[in-house]
């Protein structure tokens, strides 16, 4: 809180101080935000890749056992039930690794919130830079500390509303740390 | 007869890996793109399970819950969310909106089926 008392160049002081200050905090921490959204999407991006890679490798292994042994069926080397059960098992190995394929490419879906809410942030970044402008020269008080005061004081408020806003408006929904499938919870 | 499910997502390629898992285990896939084309799509044809998504752009999942629930012939069919959001006080919600259960993304495709299968049959 201000004193009445305070001198002018005091006062003129605080206000640039409180206006510095609080673009510094709030870039900060839509910056942090940005930051960790980065972080997070490399860890989803190389886990699903990852995942999909040994998932794909695998289909291919399964499809080559599976070639093999129909081979083995048409030339009659084996009984037909324990090929039919070979089959049956390769059939199978197939779908698992299909599934976890699938599983695997849903980070698009979770990727793109978090692009989403980085380019909140950034757009929130741009608006609090935009509240620092006067639009214009012609705003600017030619003289008197006390008109630049009160100057200050706006464009600090505004900065301030425009964080206040965008907090409120950008959640994280996205925590995962790994691809694999989440939790199942029934009523 | 084949059951009919109502997939809820405003990705893509999540509703087109929800229909590829759904229908390989013999369900019919009804998809819509945010909770008002699902409240549209559920109100033309009475579905046996409903899957949303929580985030989506115009009506969120939570808001389609209770518009479903508010509805006379879907006051007892099953309603599962498949979202991001694993946070107990989210999950309470959904549960107070009339949600039968809550499964966090990335899914399963057989452990969905299993959970879906054990909700219709």
């Amino acid at each position: 809180m201000l004193s009445h008392e305070s001198r002018p160049d005091e006062l003129m002081n605080t206000q640039v101080m409180r206006l510095l200050s609080g673009v510094s905090v709030h870039g900060d921490q839509h910056l942090a935000e940005v930051e960790r959204d980065l972080v997070q999407m490399d860890v989803l991006l190389s886990e699903a890749i990852k995942k999909l890679c040994t998932s794909f490798m695998a289909i291919h292994h399964a499809i080559d056992l599976q070639q093999e042994t129909l081979k083995g069926m048409l030339s009659a080397e084996k009984t037909a039930p324990e090929q039919a059960a070979r089959l049956e098992a390769l059939r199978e190995e197939i779908g698992r690794h299909v599934g976890a394929a699938v599983t695997g490419l849903q980070f698009q879906d979770m990727t793109s919130q978090l692009i989403g809410r980085m380019v909140q942030h950034l757009a929130g970044l741009r608006d609090v830079f935009g509240a620092l402008g006067t639009n214009g020269s012609a705003d600017l008080p030619e003289s008197g500390s006390e008109e630049m005061l009160a100057m200050l004081s706006r464009i600090s408020d505004r900065v301030g509303a425009r964080c206040t806003e965008l907090a409120g408006t950008v959640r994280s929904t996205v925590n995962q740390r790994h691809m694999e499938s989440g939790d199942i919870e029934l009523f | 007869m084949t059951k009919t499910i109502l997939a809820v997502d405003d990705s893509g390629s999540l509703r087109q890996m929800l229909s590829f898992s759904l229908k390989a285990a013999g369900y019919g896939v009804i998809e819509a793109v945010d909770g008002q084309d699902g409240l549209n799509k559920a109100k033309q044809q009475t579905v046996d399970l409903v899957l949303t998504d929580q985030n989506m752009p115009g009506m969120d999942g939570l808001s389609l819950i209770r518009a479903l629930r508010a509805m006379k012939n879907y006051q007892s069919v099953p309603i599962l969310m498949l979202t991001t959001e694993s946070g107990d006080d989210i999950k309470a919600m959904g549960r107070a909106a009339g949600a039968n259960g809550w499964l966090v993304k990335p899914f399963d495709p057989a452990r969905l089926n299993e959970v879906v299968k054990k909700l219709i049959g």
